[in-house]
């Protein structure tokens, strides 16, 4: 060759190192918010108490509490908005909300709560009793109300004085704690929840908010990070944080690799399968809070041969719940024994259906299904846990002579399938969204009308008159004995196939304290400091 | 025909590419299955809410009459409204455009420094180890899948050396040059791989031709020969296949801003599928192409500059 080759060598490595450096300079001049460099410092100073949060998913519901129903949506509602009640930590009672003292007429169907004094909205106006009625008016009877299904219990709202809200029933109906406790039972001032349910009333609008909770938001639009400032007028004292900033990382990957580097302080969902490694790891923890979450199979009861309840059993019998456990949720799961969350008047006693193949072999001989059949699971996309699953399972119910077609949709075409009917089995979870049994059994083991029991087209007409005589019934001894016949009945019956119950999953920087995942999934911010 | 003739000509054509285009796309995302109204509505929607909403978003009208609302909105500038986040459409796009195209731009900019600086080395270094290990090293940039390219480079830039942040956007200029550099260093990497072989190819055979010889005979410098003679014939089809690789980056970044949690269309792109937000995905996927062709009309454009001796006709 006759070229001078060591210039252009020379050439190379100079552009490189000019690109690299003039990249690195930045790390110098950057302004405004801090560079990974210097954010760890940055997070522990003193003067900057701005909590920086990373979360899997955007909000999407029009951003008023009786009209969320997303997730990401309602965990920031919880600290902008509060209740007259709140669900205890552990998700399993009520305790004071904005409400001090709560009392039932004799026939239970009056209810007179006392509010707390001296509560103030964010912009410092009072709280008074006709903002709580006006808000649960609209909750309850409200055109764009997403949750009037929970309040139809309810005759009527009154506001006899400013600290006095009495609520009349139709029928004694004793989850009416728990629905307000409920995220969607929270209190707007009087004019912004009438607005909320007109025509134009918009999400530039809601995201303008006005509660009573420890944080409130300027203004938010999708694509920049949610901030929420701190509620000086907090009626629970001024939170420690002066703003928590939430950013939208949706790879879970990046959302973990973006704490270990110290460009956040808070990540949710961190994968089952990193926990124990980032907990080996300096600055950084993370674990996994008990919330009210079931993990199981959806089988379609009305194709056969799945509309025999011994195949439906068997199926139950043969699902290696403890292998599931620990290859798709890395230990970081329980083993499901009722086909409710671990909540209220969850029965610890049900045996369920622990892993016994003879028995499930000995049921499948006998049932419509012994000379085995194809079935197919849909998978969502995306899902790997649901993914797994659906792969453990196809071995295990091999076993039964029970072929697994796996097939992986999109959500949204899972979705129309099970409203159509149209699959024989898929993998799915229910989270409660209140402490109390009333939900899951009316949405997921009523039979009859849509949802048809969470779309397993069960329904058993026994099973429905407990349900509601559950929601009836005042004594709380009575009621749990009704709701653990209710889960055996259920649970023999076998229109899902138990796996597990799960936890939610955070990670932070040890310099955050008290981050907490309560039972109902939700994530207060009006306790969390840094330490240092 | 003279090069205004040509441009005339191209956008004529880009006309019936994009009529292509909507047909193609419109019909595609209703063809896919998932009602976008139980979507938004969630799982507890009764079958009549779910009309209502169908009814007050237009789903309902025929089809035809949603083409023409579709088409002609989009004539006038008006991209509709997101059935998900119900915002103009035209905002929640036209904010994320500039950051996808910055992404690719700066991508195709380190593209051409790597690639000219390694073709080269690799060209004049021809079967030894510069050579050799360069066409290693990029073989093994083009066979990774670019998700996991770009987390190794996050973990050795990020987390190890801390030279670059981890994911994100930043607020400022500077900070945006700095955060986007990583990501479009890994499409980067893999677009050069191609670029690379291709120039590298092209300089071996231009360096074998006559009138090499004869520069080098006349005593032309060594760095002149090969910059003003050999580099500008060797650069036309890696130049074009420079141009081509513009759609390449703009899916390959679809992935990577997930990766690194940058607001641009892409992430935009996938949320819209899932949630069957046909007007938001409708118009990503419009203006997308439209800049595919304009870029790649600019790329056909540069061979007459590259080469006087090309004319258009």
């Amino acid at each position: 060759m006759f070229l001078r080759k060591t210039g252009w060598q020379a050439m190379a490595v100079a552009t490189i190192a000019a690109l690299l450096l003039s990249a690195c300079t930045q790390t110098g001049s950057g302004t405004g918010s801090p560079t990974p460099g210097t954010s760890a410092s940055a997070s522990t100073s003193p003067v900057s108490k701005v909590l920086r949060m990373a979360r899997n998913a955007e909000p999407f519901s029009p951003f008023v509490p009786w009209q969320i129903d997303d997730n990401p949506a309602l965990f920031i509602s919880v600290n902008v908005y509060d209740t007259l009640l709140r669900t205890t930590k552990d998700g399993t009672s009520v305790e004071a909300g904005l409400a001090t003292k709560w009392e039932s007429s004799a026939d239970g169907l009056t209810w007179t709560f006392t509010l707390k004094d001296g509560v103030k909205f964010s912009d410092g106006s009072a709280m008074k009793a006709s903002d709580v009625k006006a808000s649960l008016d609209v909750a309850r009877a409200g055109e764009k109300s997403a949750w009037k299904d929970v309040y139809v219990a309810i005759k009527e709202v009154t506001a006899p004085d400013d600290k006095t809200v009495k609520i009349a029933l139709k029928q004694p109906y004793a989850p009416l704690l728990s629905v307000l406790a409920m995220f969607s039972s929270a209190v707007l001032p009087e004019a912004m929840a009438k607005a909320s349910d007109t025509k134009d009333y918009d999400n530039a609008l809601a995201w303008k908010t006005k509660g009573t909770g420890a944080y409130y938001s300027e203004g938010w639009k999708k694509g920049d990070p949610i901030i929420l400032k701190r509620n000086t007028n907090y009626w629970k004292g001024t939170p420690a944080l002066d703003e928590v900033r939430i950013e939208y990382i949706p790879d879970d990957n990046t959302r973990v690799l973006k704490l270990q580097g110290g460009e956040t302080d808070v990540v949710d969902f961190v994968p089952f399968s990193q926990i124990a490694a980032l907990n080996t790891q300096p600055n950084v923890k993370a674990q996994t809070f008990t919330i009210q979450q079931t993990a199981f199979v959806i089988l379609n009861t009305s194709k056969p041969p799945l509309n025999d309840v011994k195949v439906r059993q068997a199926l139950n019998y043969a699902t290696d719940k403890e292998a599931i456990i620990k290859n798709v949720y890395f230990g970081q799961a329980k083993v499901m024994n009722s086909p409710i969350p671990q909540g209220t008047y969850y029965d610890k006693n049900l045996v369920g259906y622990p892993y016994d193949l003879e028995k499930a072999k000995a049921l499948m001989a006998s049932s419509s299904g012994s000379a085995g059949f194809k079935m197919d699971m849909q998978v969502r996309s995306g899902n790997t846990n649901f993914a797994n699953t659906a792969v453990i399972l196809k071995e295990a119910w091999a076993k039964l002579g029970v072929t697994v077609d796996i097939q992986t949709l999109d959500t949204a075409v899972v979705r129309t399938n099970y409203r159509a009917g149209d699959f024989m089995s898929t993998p799915t979870a229910w989270t409660n969204d209140m402490n109390d049994p009333t939900e899951i059994v009316n949405y997921a083991m009523r039979g009859g009308a849509s949802p048809f029991a969470y779309w397993t087209r069960y329904n058993n007409p026994d099973l429905n008159d407990k349900i509601t005589k559950a929601d009836l019934e005042q004594d709380a001894t009575k009621r749990a004995a009704l709701y653990a016949e209710i889960q055996k009945i259920y649970s023999d019956a076998a229109p899902i196939a138990s796996i597990a119950y799960l936890g939610a999953t955070a990670g932070w920087r040890t310099n955050v304290d008290g981050f907490f995942i309560d039972g109902l999934s939700y994530y207060r911010f009006e306790d969390v400091k840094f330490n240092k | 025909m003279g090069r205004a003739a040509y441009i005339r000509r191209r956008l004529i054509l880009m006309a019936f590419v994009l009529f292509g285009v909507t047909v193609v796309i419109f019909g595609m995302v209703r063809i896919l299955p998932g009602d976008p109204a139980f979507l938004i509505l969630g799982d507890r929607a009764t079958d009549q809410k779910a009309a209502e909403l169908r009814e007050q978003l237009g789903l309902n009208r025929p089809f035809l009459e949603q083409y023409w609302m579709f088409v002609s909105g989009f004539a006038h500038g008006d991209m509709g409204k997101s059935l998900l986040y119900r915002q103009p459409v035209g905002d929640l796009v036209l904010t994320r455009v500039p950051i996808t195209l910055a992404l690719a731009g700066y991508a195709m900019g380190l593209a051409a420094i790597i690639t000219l600086t390694f073709g080269i080395v690799a060209a004049v270094n021809k079967g030894r180890w510069p050579d050799q290990l360069i066409r290693i090293g990029f073989l093994f940039a083009l066979t990774t899948p670019n998700f996991w390219f770009g987390i190794l480079l996050i973990l050795l830039f990020g987390l190890t050396l801390h030279w670059f942040p981890v994911a994100g956007f930043g607020e400022t200029l500077p900070q945006h040059v700095w955060y986007l550099f990583l990501p479009a260093l890994t499409l980067a990497l893999q677009l050069s791989a191609v670029l690379i072989r291709n120039l590298r190819g092209q300089i071996i055979q231009t360096l074998r031709s006559d009138y090499v010889r004869t520069a080098h005979a006349k005593g032309l410098s060594e760095r002149l020969i090969l910059l003003r003679h050999v580099l500008r014939n060797a650069l036309l089809s890696t130049v074009t296949i420079f141009g081509l690789q513009f759609g390449f980056l703009v899916g390959g970044a679809i992935v990577i801003e997930t990766v690194f949690a940058l607001p641009g269309t892409g992430q935009l792109l996938i949320q819209s599928i899932t949630a069957r937000d046909y007007p938001v995905v409708q118009a990503i996927t419009v203006v997308s192409a439209v800049l595919v062709i304009v870029v790649n009309l600019v790329v056909d454009l540069s061979y007459s500059f590259l080469d006087p001796r090309v004319t258009y006709e």
